[in-house]
């Protein structure tokens, strides 16, 4: 937990305190639909013109009525003001502009179909906020539906319930505490001795140990992120698509899942993972080492060794599952240097290109795979870190951009049958949240965005 | 001593001017940019360039350091790039918990130390010493991250007599300092033997009890004095390691301290946060270094410095 600022972090547990506070204009739901939040409806015009309705007897918990302009504000804001965290998700908005206090109208740079789930991540501001940014967001007010109270730094949120809230007998509860444990250990401890109601980001080992404890259940979903262990395509090894074939033949997915992850994932069909626009079934990648051997042999690569680069402690049993990596490409003649490196360092790393495979995984945030595609394989945005470059996939991104969710669907398809083929990246399983909560818990939903939203959530 | 004073106060501001150079360079030496630590792994180039570029750090780094200490002068650390807050604030919001740990885990280093060091000693030799020794070496072996767990399980989980983790209240605070305590009390408590030990054979102790001193008497007032003196050098270091090293415990406890919020601005690049508490926690140490060293002439006569 960072900030009080909406649009100024990019931060999973402050998501997870100020969702309770602000509301977006769109919500999504766990099986990935965009709802009315702030907006009832939303079309879109053309290509590059969205128009949202707003809706009425909205009020800020100060009392001021939410209105176009808090959107105007909120939007323009957060594109205008390159200083926050959030500006470059907004950057393609070319103009907003209020139709009548409830009608706003987006027009847009390009087109900008990922625009409603863009949305989704953006709580909207009073207009009044802009006259002194620093004082409001000590005390920030939005229109969710718990008021903030206070926050104690590196320990703890307090929020109450907004009992003007615009969803009928939403909340459930009196107040909302959030707290911050770092160390999952202690995080456990604190919901087995009572202290605590929920703790998200547990992981695979501590499962066995909660659900043991009385009074505890254990909730895991698949979550929209996919593992991907991307090749630095401009060095030797990566790029041979032989070598990055071999490798990927010769990778034991299903043993990663199964005795290193405990079950905690899910065999990767397609870049991108189920419910999301675009994922498709393109069936599993094959584990053959012999024919990873063969492949090799016949490209002339003997004492191939791979610098495989790790962002220290950041996902679930990374160095476990490197190690095994290691030695099954070790297992077809491919030596494996694991280099685990502090994550600013190893991001440095990859900048410079010093690297042939780089773990890591791709949250869908705004359950929405536009910005994957437009980070990971367009040639500006893919330059300093894998070195990507394919005109035909650029193009059909561009394509993937419109507004129509059929054209959208069939461009990704299309594009992830290229990438499937080509392999520039090992997907090797998709992750699953896990959450541990108290029993006497009601309506709780373990999310696949891993935020803890806890608007309809009461206690027994 | 006048002349002695202003020649170490002297040194003590060359010392902290040299560490502000030697803070802020190496920040910026070392690989990991800032602006990619704040944003997400798929913000384009150009947003990170910009973000660089508002936080100040694209200047040459002579110019960022010469704005610096203008700011400086003025009581102004900068603003946090994580918490987009002022940077002194972010870490002045962290100094309560951070006294209260290492306050409470000082307390119980002296007496538990201490005492377990002059019970060890006058018992030289009977289970209450060999009992004593086991305590200490286990105290300095346990790792704190392994002991602190423990300790949680124990008393939050099983029995539940003190809270898990988190600030606020003295419940809090139990467990938190005993794990923090652990290894400076062993270590106090064997220093403490050693010492005590060494004078116990001395000449001046023995005339005591010749002259009829009660036994009390000679180990409290004459002996432990005298062993006061090496122990004062440790405990002043050990100050220090309990303000700004109390990362492990800080972890464990979820314990709103120092050494969390220094670890995560080194990992995120967070500038202005590690300038500040460096520089902060190196002139607490240089003025504790300071007290101790005219502490000695207080305790011990025949220490003077001119």
């Amino acid at each position: 937990m960072l900030t009080l600022d909406p649009a100024n972090h990019y931060s999973i547990s402050s998501t997870s305190v100020l969702r309770h506070v602000y509301d977006p204009l769109l919500d999504v739901t766990n099986d990935d639909r965009f709802v009315p939040a702030l907006a009832e409806s939303w079309k879109a015009l053309n290509n590059t013109t969205w128009r949202f309705t707003l809706r009425k007897g909205v009020r800020f918990h100060d009392g001021t009525p939410f209105t176009a302009d808090s959107v105007l504000f909120t939007l323009k804001r957060v594109r205008d003001n390159t200083k926050l965290i959030k500006s470059f998700v907004y950057q393609d908005i070319d103009d907003v502009r209020k139709d009548d206090d409830f009608t706003v109208t987006v027009t847009t740079k390009r087109p900008f179909g990922s625009l409603p789930a863009r949305l989704t991540m953006l709580g909207m501001l009073p207009p009044a906020a802009g006259a002194h940014e620093e004082a409001f967001f000590t005390k920030p007010v939005g229109t969710g539906p718990f008021r903030f109270l206070s926050w104690t730094h590196g320990d703890h949120v307090e929020l109450e319930a907004n009992a003007r809230y615009w969803r009928p007998s939403i909340p459930k509860v009196d107040k909302l505490t959030v707290r911050f444990i770092p160390e999952l250990s202690t995080r456990a401890a604190a919901l087995r001795a009572g202290e605590i109601h929920v703790i998200d980001r547990v992981w695979p080992d501590m499962v066995a140990t909660l659900k043991a404890t009385a009074g505890i259940k254990v909730l895991d979903t698949p979550a929209v992120e996919a593992q991907r262990w991307h090749f630095q395509l401009a060095r030797e090894a990566g790029k041979d698509p032989r070598v990055r074939k071999a490798v990927s033949l010769a990778i034991d997915r299903n043993t990663i899942i199964k005795e290193l992850l405990l079950g905690y994932a899910r065999p990767v069909v397609s870049p991108i993972p189920p419910g999301l626009i675009g994922h498709t079934t393109l069936g599993q990648k094959p584990y053959d080492p012999d024919r990873a051997r063969a492949i090799l042999k016949q490209a002339g690569f003997q004492n191939l060794t791979l610098d495989f680069v790790l962002m220290k402690d950041l996902y679930p049993k990374q160095l476990e599952i490197a190690q095994a990596v290691a030695a099954m490409l070790g297992d077809v003649g491919i030596k494996v240097n694991i280099r685990n490196l502090e994550i600013a360092t190893a991001r440095e790393q990859r900048t410079a290109g010093n690297y042939d495979l780089f773990y890591s995984g791709w949250a869908h945030m705004p359950h929405d795979p536009d910005w994957y595609f437009g980070q990971w394989f367009t040639r500006a945005g893919a330059e300093k870190m894998t070195r990507f470059n394919d005109p035909r996939v650029e193009q059909l991104i561009a394509e993937g951009r419109v507004p129509d969710p059929k054209v959208r669907q069939q461009k990704y398809e299309e594009i992830q049958k290229i990438l499937w083929e080509d392999e520039p990246e090992i997907w090797p399983y998709y992750s699953v949240a896990i959450y541990a909560i108290s029993d006497r818990l009601r309506n709780f939903e373990a999310r696949r965005d891993y935020y803890v939203l806890l608007h309809e959530v009461g206690i027994a | 001593m006048r002349a002695y004073l202003l020649r170490r106060l002297w040194q003590s501001a060359v010392t902290l001017v040299g560490v502000s150079i030697l803070v802020f360079v190496i920040l910026r030496v070392v690989p990991g940019d800032p602006a990619k630590m704040l944003l997400p792994e798929g913000a384009p180039p150009s947003a990170v360039e910009e973000l660089n570029r508002h936080l100040g750090l694209r200047e040459p780094l002579w110019v960022q350091y010469e704005i610096f200490l203008r700011s400086v002068v003025r009581g102004d650390f900068g603003q946090s790039f994580q918490y987009r807050a002022p940077a002194l604030r972010v870490v002045i919001e962290r100094v309560p918990a951070t006294i209260a740990l290492a306050v409470a885990a000082m307390a119980l280093t002296v007496v538990v130390g201490v005492s377990l060091g002059v019970l060890t000693a006058v018992r030289q030799g009977t289970p209450w010493d060999y009992g004593g020794t086991v305590l200490a070496v286990l105290g300095q072996s346990l790792p704190n991250f392994w002991l602190g767990i423990m300790l949680v399980l124990l008393f939050g989980v099983t029995l539940r007599w003190l809270p898990t983790s988190g600030f606020g209240g003295w419940a809090s605070l139990v467990l938190p300092s005993v794990t923090l305590a652990a290894f400076p009390t062993a270590l106090v408590a064997r220093l403490t033997r050693a010492s005590l030990l060494e004078i116990l054979g001395q000449e001046y102790i023995r005339t005591g009890r010749a002259k009829g001193l009660g036994e009390r008497r000679v180990v409290l007032r004459h002996a432990l004095r005298n062993a006061t003196i090496p122990l004062l050098t440790v405990l002043g270091l050990q100050i220090g390691t309990l303000l700004g090293g109390a990362v492990i415990t800080e972890s464990i406890f979820a314990w709103p301290g120092m050494g969390k919020l220094v670890v995560d601005a080194i990992f995120f690049r967070d500038f202005p946060v590690v300038q500040t508490i460096l520089i902060l926690s190196a002139t607490i140490f240089v003025v504790i270094n300071l007290l101790v060293d005219l502490l000695y002439t207080v305790l011990d006569p025949r220490i003077r410095y001119g």
